[in-house]
């Protein structure tokens, strides 16, 4: 009876204890067949060890090279997405830009006009309190566009950070949902002031550095997401240290 | 006769990897963005990682396919490499593991689990011998192995990783790799002993 194959497997790669390799030679001796299965099987094996590795055609250098070069790293869009997503956020700082300047200038103070008759001159402060409510609400105006850039902006890298959340582990999750609670937080707070208190100048910078904090941190969960998915984990390790300090 | 010793366990075969002189610079001007940098460090270790791809895919042209993917995906990587091995075996390492991503997905979309060949449960013995093996593509014939046995072949007979290291990057057990290279020689010995 032949040894089973697992048997003369490892007799030709010499893996039998000496019982068993002093079996198979016993076989081996009368049984001719065996004997130039064995002889085969060494011969692939000293072939096959014998191969030299091949050399890539000279195309393929050429493709690497192409490739590299049409996107070199530093260049590289880092997630097909974030030029979106820049645009985004570029639009609405040249919105607030524009938003900011076109604001009125406040009214000189008014001036009482001579009468042309020398008659009594226009009652104080009425003119005081038109050029006020007319910047509150040229303030209320801008305020209100600035908001609605930011928030295209914010809704944009939401749906992007939202459609691969589940790349991100549970912890960074966790850590990024309650950054963004506290910013929603600060900006409800800022609306309520504003509200209030329309012309407050700290209210509506308040308002406004809060949007502003929301896209970075929006901007780091895509970069995050992007280094993990590209598998940089020491690109994501830095981005995701970074949002744990802010938290 | 002696017993050769048995290989110890090794997480990677014990073929040598050329050790480049200046590594750690050459990867530090890659890690800059140096292009030809990388050319360099592509040259030195684009023939073995070729190799491993086409004979793992069965075809040069799946291996020039891969060989680009590893070597971009090293380029992505690199900012990651650490210098707890040689750059070498770092290569190595993202090659073996790309190429086994490759096998298992053309496999997962063949719906096939395992290859197997149409050789009866035991050997079949070579009743007459008429040439010697000689004068052999064996190239060619490990192109022709089926899927399965000729990953197991490639990375026991070809690359030099112990039946336990098979069974661990193919995902099947040590009796089924054993008997898969075994498969697979005698599948290579039929073929080659046609051509002669």
């Amino acid at each position: 009876m032949h040894p089973n194959e697992i048997v003369i497997n490892d007799y030709v790669d010499a893996a039998l204890d000496r019982a068993e390799r002093a079996d198979v030679e016993r076989h081996l001796a009368g049984c001719v067949e065996c004997r130039e299965l064995v002889d085969d099987l060494r011969e692939v094996r000293r072939q096959t060890a014998a191969l030299q590795p091949m050399e890539p055609p000279s195309r393929v250098w050429t493709r690497i090279d192409r490739a590299l070069r049409q996107n070199p790293r530093s260049a590289r869009p880092k997630w097909r997405w974030l030029p979106v997503a820049a645009l985004l956020v570029i639009g609405t700082a040249v919105g607030v830009r524009y938003v900011t300047s076109a604001r009125p200038a406040a009214p000189a103070p008014a001036v009482a006009a001579p009468s042309a008759n020398g008659g009594g001159a226009a009652a104080p402060g009425s003119n005081d309190s038109a050029g006020s409510r007319e910047l509150a609400k040229s303030v209320e105006d801008d305020l209100l566009q600035a908001e609605q850039h930011y928030q295209r902006a914010i809704t944009g890298l939401e749906q992007i950070a939202n459609a691969d959340k589940g790349a991100l582990d549970p912890h960074t999750a966790a850590t990024l949902q309650k950054n963004l609670s506290v910013i929603d937080q600060a900006i409800n707070e800022s609306r309520a002031a504003l509200k209030a208190q329309p012309t407050s100048e700290p209210a509506q910078q308040s308002l406004l550095d809060s949007f502003k904090t929301k896209i970075a941190l929006l901007q780091d969960t895509v970069a995050l997401i992007n280094e993990m998915r590209k598998g940089n984990d020491a690109g994501a390790a830095r981005i995701a240290s970074g949002l744990k300090q802010k938290s | 006769m002696t017993v050769p010793k048995q290989r110890q366990p090794l997480l990677f075969p014990s073929k040598s990897v050329t050790v480049g002189v200046g590594d750690t610079a050459l990867v530090a001007r890659v890690q800059a963005g140096d292009v030809d940098a990388f050319e360099a460090l592509y040259k030195q270790h684009a023939a073995r990682i070729y190799s491993l791809a086409s004979r793992m895919a069965g075809s040069p042209d799946e291996g020039e396919d891969l060989v680009q993917e590893i070597f971009l995906q090293a380029y992505r990587k690199l900012g990651s490499f650490k210098g707890d091995a040689s750059v070498g075996t770092w290569l190595y390492r993202l090659a073996v593991n790309h190429c086994l991503d490759f096998v298992r997905s053309r496999r997962a979309k063949m719906g096939r689990v395992t290859d197997t060949l149409d050789a009866a449960g035991s050997f079949e013995p070579v009743s007459q011998r008429e040439t010697p093996l000689a004068r052999i593509d064996l190239e060619r014939a490990i192109e022709q192995l089926p899927a399965g046995c000729r990953e197991a072949f490639v990375l026991h007979d070809v690359e030099g990783f112990d039946h336990k290291e098979v069974a661990r990057l193919l995902g099947i057990a040590e009796g089924t790799s054993k008997s898969q290279v075994f498969k697979a020689r005698m599948k290579l010995r039929g073929l080659l002993a046609r051509r002669t």
